[in-house]
């Protein structure tokens, strides 16, 4: 009896220990040294890095300073982006698998094929389609309104439009991901309970609602978080489309924290703004799981 | 007993396998020079003189360039000229990604390991490093080598050369340039590519067709503003810096912006242009003049657009004026190896009467010899672009000069887009800078 259990737990171990040594190599190493970084001031071409405490997080939350002004802009910017985002990821992922699964099942291989591709492209090719979609006078967008006799909008350079063409274009990018999650999440649903909500006379709102939805809540948790997160961390789009214009009403904060550390060549306080950042992300996304999972059933 | 003693031995031997492939930051693969990876063998191969030769004198040099671009050949076939025209030295060519260049140098040059011996930089950057210590003078080595100060364009060993050290041996100088249609200035009557103001603000109406969708010029409210604007301050008398603060909300700098904003208030360029619309209009042909860098060559000779290259005319009231990156061979501090240096120096020797090559990608060099020689003159738009090379200007000598201007393009940006009044939009960016320059 005992030797069994000393042996798979040895089995155990040896199949968890590649993906620990990875995870502590490439994730939680980085991310101590990054914190260790965030109580320096360390000047990236400098050999001496002074210790300062937490000097570099009291910039980032005294108002009137350098590092104030861009936490907060780029903090602003991407928490807009956030909320016009993630709802509509959310939603159309689910929108696009019920559909999905409305296909006879020939063509719906083709179909979840389409839709996933774009998720499989780069950053920088996404951005040159979408330059060539929203250019104000040579795009094909304002083209297709010219011919229905629409005056051209400004897709990149005024607001509100920005920020359509940025939940545009990340929806096209990234709802592959979410549509596939809940294709899957979907499936998992027993047939036998919408049979049985039709015998009883159930439309398809009355089905969706009862049985589909707090069937797939835990996949919708999912997606609701991981959506936020990615959402958080949104730098391509708004980079390479805009370059945070106009003016700054885009430039996200994971844009501010590259130029501080590359421009500025301050990685201390570029990572003390990283940090503050990841501990946002995970206050909102604790809030969520609270939410979801708060009301005991 | 024996089973379990077989799986610990096995395991263990797992365990160590995972562990030197997994922590394995420390690619040190012996002799296997993986082509492209030549980063890796770096450090360690150079300082060594060479691991295993028996002639002392040889040694391999690791050139650093961010050539990421249609230039990368070019520079590629000097390399390897270079290399099979001798064998006491090897140079290795690396092309760094253009917009990843700095981050990598500067991690390569912090981690000490992995760092070049020889390394491009712009001159604008020469300064920055200079004052962190990570650059070593050049005058020993260029001396050994026979490389004379007096042999390059003025303006960039001027501002390479602190507290009497001479810092940075130039490659090129690229500056702002027009570019022009050749087929839109045929209908249009222009015999001559403009060269002041007035004659611009004429050519410009005459090409504008609304009607066609043909624009005399598109102003752009992004890149390559960070080459315009400075050049139309500064011909109108105006400074970005002026010695001790920020000077572009001054009335000659606000004036050009106006001026910008003017083209498109009156109809010369559309409104709203966003990244690179005013190159994709230049493409498609519709709009007429463009003020680029000298690496948009290629680019045009591939769309096949019937273009002209001329020095970018003076619109500002005061003087000709040009801004210009220039490309420079430093030495990091690292590199201490006698032979290594020597190589160096040979190789830079041979560039300096060797780089036709390199004009043949477009740009205009900054070796005197090679300018004067009768190839590059046969280059057309190469020696229309070293025209300028009297009074190009570089970025302003200043630490954190990147920080401290950024505010400059958003806010521009929002005055050619008619967001903003364009002294409103300079003062505040003024103010952005000024927080900047107190962090």
């Amino acid at each position: 009896m005992v030797k069994s259990t000393l042996q798979s737990r040895l089995t155990s171990t040896l199949f968890v220990l590649p993906y620990l040594l990875s995870f502590c190599a490439f994730l939680l190493i980085p991310i101590l040294y990054g914190v260790y970084i965030s109580f320096h001031n360390f000047e990236l071409l400098s050999d001496s890095h002074k210790f300062v405490g937490f000097d570099n997080y009291i910039k980032i939350f005294t108002p009137g300073t350098y590092l104030f002004d861009q936490f907060t802009t780029g903090l602003w910017n991407t928490m807009q982006f956030v909320l016009y985002s993630v709802p509509l990821l959310v939603v159309l992922g689910l929108a696009l698998a019920m559909l999905l699964n409305q296909l006879p099942k020939r063509i719906r291989g083709l179909f979840r094929t389409f839709y996933f591709m774009p998720y499989a492209i780069s950053g920088s090719v996404m951005a040159v389609i979408w330059l060539m979609m929203f250019d104000t006078n040579a795009g094909f967008l304002n083209g297709l309104l010219a011919k229905l006799h629409i005056d051209p909008v400004a897709w990149l350079t005024d607001l509100p439009w920005v920020w359509v063409s940025l939940v545009l274009t990340t929806l096209w990018w990234t709802i592959g991901f979410n549509m596939i999650i809940f294709t899957n999440a979907l499936n998992e649903v027993p047939e036998d309970y919408y049979e049985a909500a039709s015998i009883d006379g159930a439309n398809a709102w009355r089905k969706f609602v009862s049985i589909t939805l707090p069937s797939i809540r835990p996949v919708m948790l999912f997606i609701i978080i991981t959506s936020t997160i990615a959402s958080f961390n949104v730098y391509a789009q708004p980079f390479l489309l805009t370059r945070g214009g106009p003016g700054d009403s885009t430039k996200v904060l994971l844009m501010n924290v590259l130029d501080e550390a590359f421009k500025g060549k301050q990685v201390g306080s570029a990572s003390a703004m990283a940090i503050m950042m990841a501990v946002i992300i995970i206050i909102i996304s604790a809030v969520q799981y609270k939410i979801a999972y708060g009301r005991k059933e | 007993m024996k089973k379990s003693m077989k799986l610990l031995g096995t395991s263990l031997i797992a365990l160590s396998l995972v562990a030197a492939a997994g922590c394995g930051s420390n690619n040190n693969n012996g002799g296997n020079d993986k082509g492209s990876n030549s980063q890796t063998n770096s450090g360690t191969n150079a300082a060594a003189g060479n691991s295993g030769d028996a002639k002392a004198e040889k040694a391999d040099i690791l050139f650093w360039t961010p050539f990421s671009g249609a230039d990368g050949e070019f520079m590629k076939k000097i390399v390897e000229k270079y290399n099979s025209s001798q064998d006491t030295y090897k140079v290795k060519l690396v092309i760094q990604p253009n917009g990843e260049y700095y981050k990598l140098l500067d991690v390569a040059l912090s981690a000490g390991k992995d760092r070049p011996d020889l390394a491009i930089m712009h001159v604008d950057q020469i300064p920055t490093y200079v004052n962190k210590g990570q650059l070593q003078p050049m005058d020993d080595l260029a001396s050994a080598a026979a490389i004379n100060k007096t042999d390059y364009v003025e303006a960039p060993v001027n501002y390479e050369t602190i507290d009497d050290k001479w810092y940075g041996i130039p490659l090129d100088i690229h500056p702002l340039v027009m570019y022009y249609n050749k087929d839109l200035f045929k209908k249009a009557g222009i015999t001559a590519p403009p060269t002041n103001r007035a004659e611009f603000e004429s050519a410009v109406d005459k090409l504008t067709d609304k009607a066609k969708g043909v624009y005399g010029y598109v102003v752009p409210t992004l890149w390559p503003q960070q080459f315009i604007f400075p050049t139309l301050v500064w011909q109108n008398g105006g400074d970005l810096w002026n010695g001790t603060d920020v000077a572009y909300n001054s009335p000659e700098a606000v004036e050009m912006v106006q001026w910008m904003r003017g083209l498109v208030d009156k109809g010369v360029s559309p409104g709203n242009v966003q990244q690179d619309g005013e190159n994709t209009l230049f493409l498609q042909g519709k709009n007429a003049i463009q003020f680029n860098g000298p690496w948009m060559k290629g680019q045009f000779d591939e769309a096949g657009i019937n273009y002209g290259v001329a020095p970018v005319p003076q619109i500002g009231k005061a003087k000709q004026a040009v801004y210009a990156g220039s490309h420079n061979f430093v030495l990091p501090k690292g590199v201490t190896d006698a032979n290594v240096v020597k190589g160096i120096g040979d190789f830079l020797k041979y560039v300096s009467t060797n780089s036709m090559d390199w004009a043949a990608s477009g740009q205009a060099l900054a070796s005197k010899p090679m300018l004067e020689s009768a190839e590059f003159k046969a280059l057309d738009m190469q020696s229309n672009v070293a025209k300028s090379f009297d009074y190009v200007q570089f970025a302003p000598n200043v630490l954190n000069w990147a920080t401290i201007s950024d505010p400059i393009w958003g806010e521009l940006s929002n005055a050619l887009l008619g967001k903003k009044d364009a002294q409103k939009a300079m003062d505040d960016a003024v103010a952005k800078s000024r927080q900047a320059m107190k962090k």
